[in-house]
C-alpha cells in the first residue's frame, strides 16, 4: 500500500472524540488523552480552559507542538470485486498557544489548533466509487480572555476562526459498472465562540465547565461532475458541522506531585443530519443527479467521551498517563467509506522535561484503538455496503507529539 | 521578550493561515476539441464491459472483445420536403479502445436509422447530450460490434425542433439520411477517425422505412452500401394504411395521425379532410415534439370512424387511386423502387404486433417480382435467434428490437470479415 507523508497544517482525521473531531492539541493534551481541562499548567490553557489562565502565574507563557498523525489503512472485507483497504496517511499537524501576563484581573490569549479534520482515501475500485478522496482541513484561530472573579472562581472565552478547505473526490469510472465521478475543491472562513468556567474548592481540586460552540463549515467551491469521460463543472457548496463541544472535569492533586483527572465530554454530533452538496446550476443529467444531487442522510448521535489522566511531576521530569473511552457518532445505518468510524479505546503517555527554568521540552504518543465495524447486509443506506455487509478492520492512529514551553 | 513572543505568534498565525489560501483552484473538466461536432459520451471500454456484464447483457467470462462508445453530436444541413435547407443534427459513435489492426483496417459504417419518436427528448443526440451516456442500438452495433454507428435525429427533433417532422415522408426521409452519411464521415475525415469506406444501412420500424428510402437514395447517388438490413418497416404505406384505417380501434392513434398530421402539411391540405375535430386542431400542439407517445395518445379517440373523416376511411381503405391521400402513400411507399441492387434482408419479427410481418415478406415479394430487386430477401428474427425454422416463439415489436440488432450486427460483421478481414 502506498504511503504518504502529507505535510499540512490543517489535516487531521477521525480522531479520539470519535468521527473528524480532534480534542488533543499538544503535549499535555496529547499525553493525558484531552483529560486536560481541569488541570492545565502550560499555554494550552488558552485552549483546553481559558478560564483556567486566570489562575495562572504572573508570566507570559508560550507552547508550540508538531504532532505526526500515523493512521494505518482500513481494511474492507468483503468477497471480490468489492473487498478493498484504505491508503495509509501521515499527517504533520503543528499548533501554537500562546498567554499573556495578567492585566488586572484580566487576561488574554491566543491558539492556533486544528480542532479537527479528515483524511481518507481508497484507491480501491468499489470504495473509490464512494470516497477516492475525503479531506477536510480544519485551522482554527481562538483568542481567549479570562477574568478571576476571585481565588476560587474564573471565568473565560473566546473567539473561535476556522479556515476550512475540503477536498471531495469519487470515482467509480475504474472497475465498477458506475462510470460516475465528483471532484470538488471547496474552502471557507466560518466563526463560533468558546466560554469556560474553573472553580477551585480548595487549592488542590479544580473542576471546570468548558463549551466549544457548534461552526457549520460551509466549504464553498467548484466541483465537476462526470459521466464517463464527459464532464462539467458546477459552482458547488457543501456543508459539514464541527459540533459543539461539553466538557466537564474534575481533578485532584495530592501533595502537588500527582494529579488525576476525571473528564466528560459530550460531543454535539447530531447537528449532523445529512451531507448535501448544492450546485448553482441544475444538474440535468438523471444519473449524476441521483448520484450526486441527492441529500445522503447521515443522522450522527450525540456521543459521550470518558476520560482519566494522571500526572506526576518529579524533580524535572513530569510524567503523564492517559486513557480514553471515545463513542463513534456514526449509526450502522449511515456509515460509509469515507469514515468508517467506530468506538475507540484510546491509550496514551508523554513526558515533559524542565531544560532550564524558562524552557521545557517534551513528547507525548497517543494510540486510538478502534473496534472492527461488522454490521450484517441490509442495515447501511449505503448500496454496496447494504448488499455485502460492512466489515471493517483495521483503522485507528497513532500520534506522536514533540513540543515545547517557553515563559517569561 | 515578551514582544517577541507575541509578534511569533502572529506571524506564525498569519504564515499559517495565508499558507492555507483559498481552496485550489478546481481545473476545469478536460474538454476533447472536435472540429464540426461535440463530445456528448465517453465511455471506455472497460466501463462499457463492467456495465454489460451488471446489466446481464453479457456474461462475466464474455470473451469477445467490448470497445469503449465515444459519442459526437454533429450538425449539419439537410432539405426538407418543401426544398427547403435547414439545420439539423445527428449523432455518430465510434468505437475506442480497439486494436490497432482495427484501426489500421479502418471503421465501417452502420446507419441506424431510429424508430418512431414524438418527444424531442427521444432523439438519439438529446438522449446523449441529455445523460452523457450510453443508449439504444449503438450499444450493440458500436460497443459490440466495433462499428462506427449514425443516427440522424430526422427533421423535427434536435437542432431542428420546432419544424413538423416529415413522418414517412420519403425524400426528406432519405436526404435526412444520406446527408448525415456525408456529413459524419467529413467528420471523420477532420477528427482522424478512421473509415474504411465500407457502408450499411439498418433501422428499425420508422427507421426501417428511412433506411429503405435512404437505400434507394444511396444507389441513385452511386454510393455503394455494402448490406442492407431494414427492420420492421412500413415499406409499403398505402398497405398499412388500408389495413390501420380499416380496423374499427386504433390501437396507437398516434401513429396514423401523425401520418396524416404530416401528410396534409407537406401536401398542403388542411389536416381536418383526414382528422376530426376536435383532434384535427390539437394535432399541433400533440406532435410539437414536447410529449411522448403516451401522453399524446391519451388525448386522441381510439375510434377509427372518431377520428378519421368518413372520406379519409373510404379512401384509403379502398385504395382510391384518385384520393391524394392513397396516391400520396404509394407514392412515398419505398416498396415501389424499381432495380434495387444492394443486397438487403428485410428483418422482422413474425410476431410483430405493430407492423404486420407480412409487410416484410410482400415487399420483399414485390420488390423482388414486380420491381427487379437483386437480392432481397426476409430474416424472421426468431427463427434466427433460436436456428429452429419451426420455432413457436412470438416476440411483438417492441420486443423485437433488441434481438433483431443483434441479428443485423452479426449480419454486418461477418460481410465486414469477409471483406474487411475483421
Amino acid at each position: 500500500m502506498k504511503k504518504t507523508l502529507l505535510v499540512s497544517a490543517a489535516a487531521a482525521t477521525a480522531l479520539t472524540a470519535g468521527a473528524y473531531k480532534l480534542p488533543e492539541q499538544s503535549v499535555n493534551s496529547m499525553a493525558l488523552s484531552a483529560a486536560y481541562v481541569a488541570h492545565t499548567t502550560q499555554a494550552d490553557t488558552a485552549y483546553f480552559n481559558p478560564a483556567n489562565m486566570a489562575f495562572m502565574g504572573e508570566k507570559h507563557y508560550f507552547d508550540g507542538a508538531v504532532t505526526l498523525i500515523h493512521l494505518p489503512s482500513n481494511e474492507f472485507v468483503s468477497i471480490p470485486p468489492y473487498a478493498g483497504a484504505s491508503e495509509t496517511e501521515n499527517i504533520v499537524v503543528p499548533t501554537m498557544h500562546y498567554v499573556s501576563a495578567p492585566t488586572g484581573d484580566f487576561r488574554w490569549g491566543v491558539s492556533l489548533v486544528v480542532p479537527g479534520g479528515l483524511t481518507k482515501r481508497w484507491n480501491t475500485p468499489y470504495q473509490k466509487l464512494y470516497a477516492e478522496e475525503f479531506t477536510l482541513e480544519n485551522i482554527e484561530l481562538n483568542p481567549v480572555f479570562s477574568y478571576k472573579i476571585n481565588e476560587q472562581l474564573a471565568i473565560g472565552g473566546g473567539l473561535r476562526m476556522v479556515y476550512s478547505k475540503g477536498v471531495v473526490k469519487s470515482d467509480g469510472r475504474g472497475g465498477t459498472p458506475y462510470p460516475i465521478a465528483r471532484e470538488m475543491k471547496g474552502d471557507t472562513i466560518e466563526f463560533g465562540y468558546n466560554l469556560a468556567l474553573a472553580y477551585r474548592p480548595a487549592e488542590d481540586v479544580n473542576m471546570a465547565v468548558t463549551y466549544r460552540s457548534n461552526i457549520d463549515l460551509k466549504e464553498e467551491g467548484t466541483a465537476n461532475l462526470y459521466l464517463g469521460n464527459v464532464g462539467s463543472q458546477y459552482d458547488a457548496t457543501v456543508t459539514v458541522p464541527l459540533p459543539a463541544a461539553l466538557n466537564i472535569a474534575v481533578s485532584k492533586t495530592w501533595n502537588k506531585t500527582f494529579t488525576l483527572e476525571l473528564g466528560y465530554e459530550r460531543t454535539f454530533w447530531s447537528t449532523y443530519k445529512q451531507l448535501d452538496f448544492q450546485y448553482a446550476q441544475p444538474v440535468t443529467n438523471p444519473v449524476l443527479k441521483q448520484a450526486f444531487d441527492t441529500p445522503i442522510p447521515k443522522n450522527w448521535k450525540d456521543t459521550n467521551t470518558y476520560k482519566i489522566g494522571a500526572t506526576m511531576v518529579m524533580d524535572k521530569i513530569t510524567v503523564m498517563m492517559g486513557f480514553a473511552i471515545d463513542e463513534t457518532p456514526i449509526p450502522d445505518e449511515t456509515l460509509s467509506f469515507e469514515l468508517p468510524d467506530s468506538d475507540a479505546k484510546v491509550f496514551s503517555m508523554g513526558f515533559r522535561y524542565q531544560q532550564t527554568e524558562n524552557l521545557s521540552w517534551g513528547a507525548a504518543f497517543l494510540y486510538d484503538s478502534k473496534e472492527p465495524i461488522s454490521i450484517p447486509p441490509g442495515v447501511s443506506d449505503n448500496a454496496l455496503l447494504k448488499l455485502t455487509g460492512a466489515s471493517f478492520n483495521g483503522g485507528g492512529a497513532y500520534l506522536t507529539t514533540i513540543g515545547l514551553s517557553y515563559e517569561y | 521578550m515578551k514582544i517577541r513572543f507575541a509578534y511569533l505568534f502572529i506571524v506564525v498565525s498569519a504564515f499559517v493561515l495565508m499558507g492555507c489560501g483559498g481552496a485550489d483552484s478546481l481545473d476545469q473538466p478536460p474538454k476533447e476539441e472536435v472540429t464540426g461536432g461535440e463530445v456528448a459520451v465517453d465511455f471506455s471500454a472497460e466501463t462499457m464491459r463492467n456495465i454489460l456484464i451488471s446489466e446481464g447483457a453479457i456474461p462475466a467470462d464474455y470473451n469477445n472483445s467490448i470497445f469503449g462508445y465515444k459519442a459526437y453530436k454533429i450538425p449539419y444541413e439537410t432539405t426538407d420536403e418543401e426544398g427547403n435547407r435547414v439545420k439539423v443534427s445527428g449523432l455518430m459513435v465510434v468505437p475506442t479502445g480497439v486494436p490497432e489492426t482495427m484501426k489500421q483496417a479502418g471503421f465501417s459504417l452502420v446507419s441506424d436509422s431510429h424508430g418512431t419518436i414524438f418527444a424531442n427528448a427521444e432523439a438519439p443526440t438529446v438522449i446523449a447530450e441529455t445523460t452523457n451516456s450510453p443508449d439504444g442500438a449503438p450499444i450493440i452495433l458500436t460497443a459490440l460490434g466495433g462499428f462506427v454507428t449514425l443516427q440522424a435525429d430526422y427533421i423535427g427533433f434536435g437542432d431542428s425542433l420546432g419544424h413538423y417532422h416529415p413522418y414517412l415522408l420519403k425524400s426528406s426521409s432519405a436526404a435526412t439520411t444520406v446527408d448525415f452519411i456525408n456529413a459524419a464521415r467529413e467528420f471523420a475525415e477532420n477528427n482522424g477517425i478512421p473509415l474504411n469506406g465500407q457502408l450499411f444501412v439498418t433501422g428499425y420500424s420508422e427507421g426501417g422505412y428511412v433506411a429503405m428510402a435512404a437505400l434507394e437514395a444511396l444507389e441513385e447517388a452511386g454510393d455503394p452500401v455494402a448490406f442492407a438490413a431494414p427492420m420492421a418497416g412500413p415499406y409499403m404505406l398505402d398497405r398499412m394504411g388500408q389495413a390501420v384505417l380499416a380496423a374499427d380501434t386504433l390501437p396507437v392513434p398516434s401513429f396514423i395521425a401523425n401520418v396524416a398530421y404530416a401528410y396534409a402539411l407537406r401536401y398542403g391540405v388542411t389536416v381536418d379532410t383526414l382528422v376530426k375535430e376536435p383532434y384535427a386542431s390539437a394535432l399541433p400542439v400533440l406532435f410539437d415534439g414536447s410529449k411522448a407517445r403516451p401522453e399524446i395518445d391519451a388525448q386522441l379517440t381510439h375510434v377509427t370512424a372518431d377520428l378519421f373523416t368518413a372520406g379519409a376511411i373510404s379512401g384509403l381503405t379502398t385504395l382510391d387511386s384518385n384520393y391524394w391521400f392513397t396516391q400520396t402513400l404509394q407514392l412515398n411507399s419505398t416498396a415501389y423502387y424499381p432495380g434495387l441492387q444492394t443486397t438487403t434482408r428485410l428483418v422482422q419479427c413474425i410476431g410483430d404486433d405493430v407492423i404486420p410481418f407480412v409487410m416484410s415478406t410482400g415487399t420483399a415479394t414485390v420488390m423482388r417480382d414486380n420491381f427487379g430487386a437483386a437480392d432481397i430477401d426476409v430474416i424472421p428474427v426468431e427463427v434466427a435467434i433460436t436456428g429452429d425454422l419451426n420455432t413457436s416463439l412470438r416476440l411483438g415489436h417492441a420486443e423485437c428490437a433488441t434481438p433483431a440488432y443483434g441479428v443485423v450486427s452479426k449480419i454486418f460483421s461477418d460481410v465486414r470479415r469477409a471483406t474487411i478481414g475483421y
